[in-house]
């Protein structure tokens, strides 16, 4: 495994450069603290606006520039806003990467935020808003995370809600890049064959390198799910759905997320994971049965969704129930959770072939202070056995802490 | 292909071709089997067969049941697909390396022994009814199947691969056994790439001596056809958004102007500098997502332009959008559009080869068209010297008479008729 070089510019702002002497392209991803769970409540979707905005040009690209030039070059880019991070990231052909990395420290520091941008890419957001509402399965998880977590941020849309975002201004989003975007809240992560990229050289006189430290920002509060359930009526909806929502320990705790990763594979990733076995192969009660892990800072979050017809939705839930209790009272077999292990090992060592997922992986991670190399998660796996499994993990799974939704056809 | 590469061609016992793309890299092996026949080769009243037999051939073969199969391919923390598209049915497997000689020998097995039980057809059956269903509630699931229907009719592309309702809920076993016993019959191809195991050839027929598989390599063959006429169709829904779909039918992949078509389609809709996105997204505002759709097809592949934008605005949208491609059959791009579109189709070619999966299946996908290994490498040469006149040909030739599908709201629907009708392309 490649060893990820760390650094630190003098203004606190870290990189971390991962060699991939084989890969065809190199990734730069230059992230973050800047997600919508920074946002005070007037600024609702603003995080995810600027990242828009962000792609209107800045100090030395006018709108659509950057696109242009990277696009010219064989490489591509996107960026991406989450709860509690943001990140924007080009591939390129080595040859072309050290023209990229200025273009990105550009693009990003320096947005220009001119009005009539303004106005046009609001409506982009607008359409973006409703193109999401239009599919009656994200309004149901949208839901059932603003009744799960309980007023926090976890529980907002990352998209905005739409009479803030008619009532955001250049200004106000100024002030929000100003206050996040920050030295000491960003990282820029660099993977595929660096060789001739001049990572550090190249930074010395880059607009990261000019950024300024952030002043103090309250932390976003930790997350406490409520547990409890609703049903819900909705339009447009053909299949009935079950979500439900748990808590795990958040992102710092990365020996937890391996822990959570084996659990939610063991219980629903393929024919014969619990929950798919019971409820879609045996009973055939559901056409799917997925549970994925969300890894968050102020805690994780456990989603399960189940598509059935609405006459089978106590039913379902009554078995998902039973499941989850069998699990708590009756360890898993040392062969079921090693197939989980395979699978997660597997999943995470594919997820290696491609610059870009090595660069998210190690950026992130460094943006969040973990200093953990590639080869840590794996090691990780063999730490969870059966009996830890039990004790740590699987009571944070009980059914009664979770939050249920029920969403049927109106 | 980059440095450390090599690939052989070879031949399985009954005719196979097996193709071997070895990487230096991580520990991990790619196989794909792609075999002529998905769900255009469904006959009429059993439309959605191809991909049901697909997803029982791993619910048990040989003398695994499913759940030994599943147990096996899921104990080694490997992933197993089986799909048909339109034009034939992949069978994937991606795992570790070092599980290889347990797992490649499944992947003839699933096609020349699959268990297909009555009990394992009708789950499947089932899973698939119930996916149809929800595809209901995704307005451009709606609009992509109405876009469909105008463009093929009820031929063999007029049809989702998952099938329709009730036909599908017609098809029995022996519907599959038959159509099980014809796999291979239009042709297959194997393609492994990653790590190759030692003695692959044996482990790939392992169980097999006394039934070989008998196939060929999939010839160069005319595919099934599209309308040629103008149409409109709309659908109503009670959403925010309309969404719109432009669409034509035009050439299989490999075709004399299909070179054209794809820089025309990377100079329209790959990558945020793309025309449909500038000028629907950056410029008007007019939506969020926006784009072109242009797969590899062996017949008419469909060429469509797809769109959602807010009801209120159906009127300018559809103007905008028909105007882009009228644009197409009036005006050449300009030589720097068309430097554009070129650096575009090299970049996807790039990034299209990163990973061993990725490197298996675009070849499988060429070689099951029955076009030469390096096909993409020879594009990317002869897409050198095409010009703006060349590709206003390929448009005017192709694209000249462009269908249009809506779902929406009354109101959007009505107003985007309008400007369909004074604006649109008359038979």
């Amino acid at each position: 495994m490649p060893e990820p070089r760390r650094s630190q510019l003098n203004n606190g702002a870290g990189i971390v450069e991962i060699d991939l002497p084989e890969a065809p392209v190199v990734c730069l991803d230059l992230w973050c603290q800047a997600g919508s769970a920074w946002e005070q409540p007037a600024e609702s979707g603003i995080a995810h606006f600027l990242e828009h905005m962000v792609f209107k040009g800045s100090q030395q690209l006018s709108a659509g520039e950057f696109d242009l030039k990277v696009e010219a070059l064989g490489g591509n880019s996107n960026a991406a806003t989450g709860f509690d991070d943001v990140h924007y990231h080009v591939l390129m052909p080595a040859a072309a990467a050290p023209q990229a990395l200025d273009l990105l420290l550009d693009l990003v520091l320096q947005p220009r935020l001119e009005s009539d941008d303004f106005n046009l890419e609001r409506q982009v957001v607008l359409e973006e808003l409703a193109q999401s509402e239009d599919q009656p399965e994200e309004v149901a998880f949208q839901e059932l995370l603003r009744q799960a977590c309980n007023g926090h941020a976890y529980g907002l849309p990352i998209l905005g809600r739409r009479e803030a975002l008619e009532a955001h201004t250049p200004a106000s989003m100024a002030r929000f890049h100003q206050r996040h975007y920050r030295a000491d809240r960003c990282c820029l992560a660099a993977a595929g064959p660096l060789e001739g990229l001049q990572l550090n050289a190249r930074l010395a006189d880059s607009p990261l390198a000019a950024l300024p430290r952030a002043e103090l920002i309250p932390a976003v509060q930790p997350l406490q799910l409520q547990a409890g359930s609703t049903r819900l009526e909705l339009p447009r909806l053909e299949a009935a759905r079950l979500l439900m929502a748990w808590q795990l320990p958040g992102a710092a705790d990365q020996d937890a997320v391996v822990g959570g990763d084996l659990l939610t594979t063991l219980l629903a990733e393929g024919r014969r994971s619990r929950l798919v076995e019971q409820l879609r192969e045996r009973l055939r009660l559901v056409e799917s049965i997925d549970l994925d892990l969300n890894v968050l800072e102020s805690g994780c979050l456990v989603l399960l969704e189940a598509v059935c017809e609405p006459e089978r939705l106590s039913q379902v839930e009554q078995e998902v129930r039973r499941v989850l209790l069998e699990l708590q009272e009756q360890s898993p077999g040392e062969a079921e959770l090693e197939r989980a292990r395979r699978l997660v090992g597997n999943g995470y060592r594919f997820s290696l072939e491609v610059a870009g997922s090595v660069a998210a992986m190690v950026g992130n991670s460094q943006l969040w202070g973990r200093r953990h190399n590639l080869q840590q998660p794996l090691d990780w796996l063999l730490h969870w056995d059966p009996d830890r499994l039990s004790r740590e993990m699987i009571p944070l799974l009980h059914p009664d802490r979770a939050f249920s939704l029920q969403a049927v056809p109106a | 292909m980059s440095s450390g590469v090599s690939v052989e061609q070879r031949q399985l016992p009954g005719g196979c071709p097996l193709w071997l793309i070895e990487r230096p890299g991580p520990e991990i092996l790619s196989a794909k089997l792609w075999l002529r026949g998905g769900s255009s080769g469904d006959a009429p009243g059993r439309r959605g067969e191809a991909q049901l037999l697909a997803g029982v051939l791993s619910r048990g073969c040989g003398e695994l049941s499913g759940d030994a199969l599943a147990d096996l391919v899921e104990g080694c923390g490997a992933g197993l697909r089986c799909e048909a598209a339109e034009d034939g049915t992949l069978l994937s497997l991606k795992c570790a390396s070092g599980d290889a000689a347990l797992l490649l020998p499944l992947l003839l097995k699933m096609v020349c022994q699959p268990w297909l039980l009555d009990d394992q057809v009708s789950l499947e059956r089932q899973l698939n009814l119930q996916t149809l269903q929800r595809q209901r509630e995704d307005p451009f699931q709606l609009a992509h199947d109405q876009l469909r229907r105008l463009l093929y009719g009820t031929g063999p592309y007029g049809h989702d691969p998952l099938g329709v309702d009730e036909e599908l809920a017609q098809i029995g076993v022996d519907h599959l056994r038959q159509r099980a016993s014809r796999y291979g019959e239009d042709g297959a191809v194997l393609v492994l790439a990653g790590r190759i195991p030692a003695e692959v050839e044996q482990l790939l027929i392992q169980g097999l001596d006394a039934s070989d598989w008998t196939c060929r390599a999939p010839q160069r063959a005319p595919g099934p056809q599209g309308a040629s006429q103008s149409a409109l169709a709309t659908s109503q829904d009670d959403t925010e958004q309309l969404v719109l779909m432009l669409g034509a039918t035009t050439t299989p992949l490999g075709a004399p102007q299909a070179l054209a078509l794809r820089l025309l389609h990377c100079h329209l809709g790959v990558g945020m500098s793309s025309r449909l996105f500038v000028a629907l997204r950056e410029e008007h505002g007019l939506a969020y997502d926006v784009g072109v759709h242009y797969p590899a097809r062996l017949g008419d592949a469909p060429f469509v332009f797809h769109l959602s934008s807010g009801s209120d605005r159906a009127a300018e949208a559809t103007a905008e959008l028909i105007q882009e491609w009228q644009r197409l059959l009036q005006e050449p791009i300009s030589q720097t559009e068309l430097e554009l579109a070129l650096a575009k189709f090299r970049g996807q070619e790039a990034l299209g080869r990163q990973t061993s999966s990725q490197i298996a299946d675009r070849h499988a996908l060429v070689l099951g068209h029955g076009l030469p290994f390096d096909f993409a490498d020879r594009c990317l040469e002869e897409a050198a010297v095409l010009t703006p006149a060349d590709l206003q040909a390929a448009a005017q030739t192709l694209l000249a008479a462009p269908s249009l599908s809506l779902c929406g709201p009354a109101s959007a629907l009505q107003a985007a008729e309008t400007v369909w009708q004074r604006q649109g392309f008359s038979c």
